[in-house]
């Protein structure tokens, strides 16, 4: 067990200081942990996720993530391509490409040869029940599978972290418990920390850790038993 | 997937907008290639025309402006004839005019006992006997275009010539030519005692170093005018230097210009993909990796656009060559050099374009390109 993220006293204002996003929040967290981050809309429970990853720069404070402040957006990006791997509410799945493809362009410069590439992103679509959907475009999908495949792709690099914005927020109840159930088994099978940011009561449960968020600051920090994930039939 | 999957994807996602693109680089690449290669065309073409009359070597004036401006006295025949090795001197008159005020034609005027008209290979007709009244042999391209034969009349310098007889060349100019004796062009253009250049023949047989000994005996023989091969007089001829100039700089204004299309395209693309290199960024690409991305596009284009204009600007050529105003004069000259220096500009161009828009996507946090849906 080590320190993976370190938030200390960050800020991140918008529009000039007038809108003031996050406000002095510090947080540590473990490389075992599963933390759900939870607030109402516009809390700044996103854009703490955002600061987590380094997708956002934080206006005052620092981000340290295994123990290193980590500046600039170059180093930031090969944090990300090795370290941590994000899914997003509404997918982020690259129109242009094949199902194995979206997964393919986040192994590329991190996975030499085009054919260890294919192999990785074919394990992973397998891995998801995605196997047959391989050549079908991000539009061809279901709300479930495009989920699904963004997982896939946020684990292509076997991230040390795994990050999900509101992931079940875009899916109908039946895809969400489907969803739920990858989220809820990522730490055992992959071996990742997992910070889910989320306002949906039943998906926090899931994680041994709930962090609640109120205008910008950090209102609760609190640890708990997971409660178990749920059983899907149709992954 | 390779790294150039998600670029040609990019492209191909919009065709219209990129295909304009890439006729903007290949109009300019052909406007490059057709404007150098034509200035190059006219100066190849006057080099082979007087190469393939027998010559080996040129006297003319040093410096001269254009073809017709070479001024060489009478007086120096004697003392080019008497060069050692040197076996025929003929003085030649050139003149620039138009044939039945509907085709522009090179006037050559060449002396009654001029070699130049043993190896004129004649299709039809003979070449111009003493008592002749105003003969001319027409090139035979000159003559098809013109509808002309044997015993039929053409108007040149506004004087009426009779031909004479038809003759084939293997080089444009003389296929677009007409051939007149030298005393009547010299009256017509008032210069009696002055040709526009000697034509000298060497003995047989010959090696360069021959070349080179009689080239140098002739500068001594000819002080202050310029001896040399077809080539060298055609390439010391000044209009070919204000040509090209004004070739080169045509294009690259015009190259520029398809920079800029190229670097509006891709701005545009930017703007319109912040959201994908937003997820790109977000998925761990490197600034440079994304810079990479566009800049990849920009080539693309570039080469495409670079290998279109190359035959277009080919294409150009042969029909500019093919009107009759420019027939003879104009020879399309598609060199290899003038293909690397097309695609050394189309590739310094494009990316040039492609750079600003791809530094441009690299400056936006992950965050904030991923707002923009």
């Amino acid at each position: 067990m080590s320190l993976l993220v370190e938030l200390n006293n960050v800020g991140r204002d918008f529009d000039g200081g007038r809108i003031v996003a996050v406000d002095d929040v510090s947080l540590a967290i473990e490389d075992d942990e599963t933390v759900a981050i939870v607030g109402r809309s516009g809390s700044g429970k996103s854009t703490i996720l955002n600061l987590i990853c380094g997708l956002d720069r934080p206006t005052r404070g620092d981000v340290r993530f295994e123990g290193r402040a980590v500046n600039g957006r170059a180093a930031w990006a090969a944090v990300r391509a090795s370290r941590i791997g994000i899914v997003f509410q509404n997918f982020f799945l690259l129109q242009s490409l094949s199902a194995r493809e979206n997964i393919e362009v986040a192994l590329l410069g991190n996975l030499g040869g085009a054919s260890q590439r294919r192999v990785r992103a074919l394990e992973l679509l397998a891995h998801f029940g995605l196997a047959e959907r391989a050549t079908l475009r991000p539009a061809e999908l279901s709300g479930g599978e495009r989920q699904r495949l963004a997982i896939a792709r946020a684990l292509a690099n076997r991230p040390k972290l795994l990050v999900a914005d509101e992931p079940t927020g875009s899916l109908d109840v039946q895809t969400s418990q489907s969803v739920m159930s990858i989220i809820g088994n990522l730490h055992r099978e992959f071996g990742t920390a997992v910070i889910v940011v989320t306002h949906d009561e039943d998906v926090a449960a899931l994680c041994g850790r709930r962090v609640e968020i109120t205008d910008g600051r950090i209102r609760s920090d609190s640890r708990t038993t997971p409660a178990p994930a749920p059983r899907s039939a149709n992954p | 997937m390779t790294e150039l999957t998600l670029p040609l994807r990019g492209l191909i996602a919009r065709p219209l907008r990129t295909l304009l693109t890439i006729l903007g680089i290949a109009l300019a690449v052909a406007g490059f290639v057709a404007l150098t290669g034509l200035t190059a065309g006219v100066q190849h073409s006057f080099a082979s025309g007087i190469d393939e009359n027998g010559a080996d070597l040129v006297v003319s004036q040093r410096g001269a402006f254009n073809l017709v401006s070479s001024t060489v006295p009478r007086s120096l025949a004697s003392g080019l004839s008497a060069v050692p090795n040197v076996e025929a001197v003929s003085g030649v008159l050139l003149n620039i005019t138009t044939a039945d005020d509907a085709a522009n034609i090179v006037m050559a005027g060449w002396p009654a006992a001029s070699f130049l008209w043993k190896d004129m290979r004649l299709l039809s007709g003979r070449i111009p006997a003493p008592g002749d009244k105003w003969p001319v042999i027409l090139g035979e391209s000159m003559a098809t275009a013109l509808d002309k034969r044997v015993g039929d009349t053409v108007e040149l310098q506004f004087q009426p010539y009779r031909i004479v007889g038809i003759a084939s060349f293997s080089s444009v100019l003389n296929q677009n030519s007409a051939i007149v004796p030298l005393e009547g062009l010299q009256q017509l253009l008032s210069r009696e005692d002055v040709f526009t250049l000697y034509e000298v023949r060497l003995k047989r047989p010959l090696d360069k170093n021959d070349i080179a000994v009689a080239r140098s005996r002739l500068i001594a023989a000819a002080p202050g005018f310029e001896v040399g091969d077809t080539e060298q007089f055609a390439s010391s001829i000044r209009i070919f230097d204000l040509l090209q100039a004004i070739a080169r700089t045509i294009s690259l204004v015009v190259m520029a210009m398809a920079s800029v299309s190229v670097a509006n395209t891709l701005l545009m693309a930017v703007n319109e993909r912040t959201f994908e290199i937003g997820v790109l960024a977000a998925l761990g690409w490197s600034p440079r990796r994304i810079l990479r991305l566009i800049l990849i596009e920009g080539v693309i284009m570039s080469a495409v656009g670079g290998v279109i204009g190359i035959i277009l600007g080919a294409l150009a050529m042969e029909m500019a060559a093919k009107t009759k105003f420019a027939a003879g004069l104009i020879v399309p000259y598609l060199s290899g050099w003038s293909i690397a220096q097309a695609l050394i500009f189309v590739f310094i161009a494009g990316p040039l374009g492609a750079l600003y828009p791809a530094w441009r996507a690299t400056r936006l946090l992950p965050a904030e390109a991923l707002r923009r849906i």
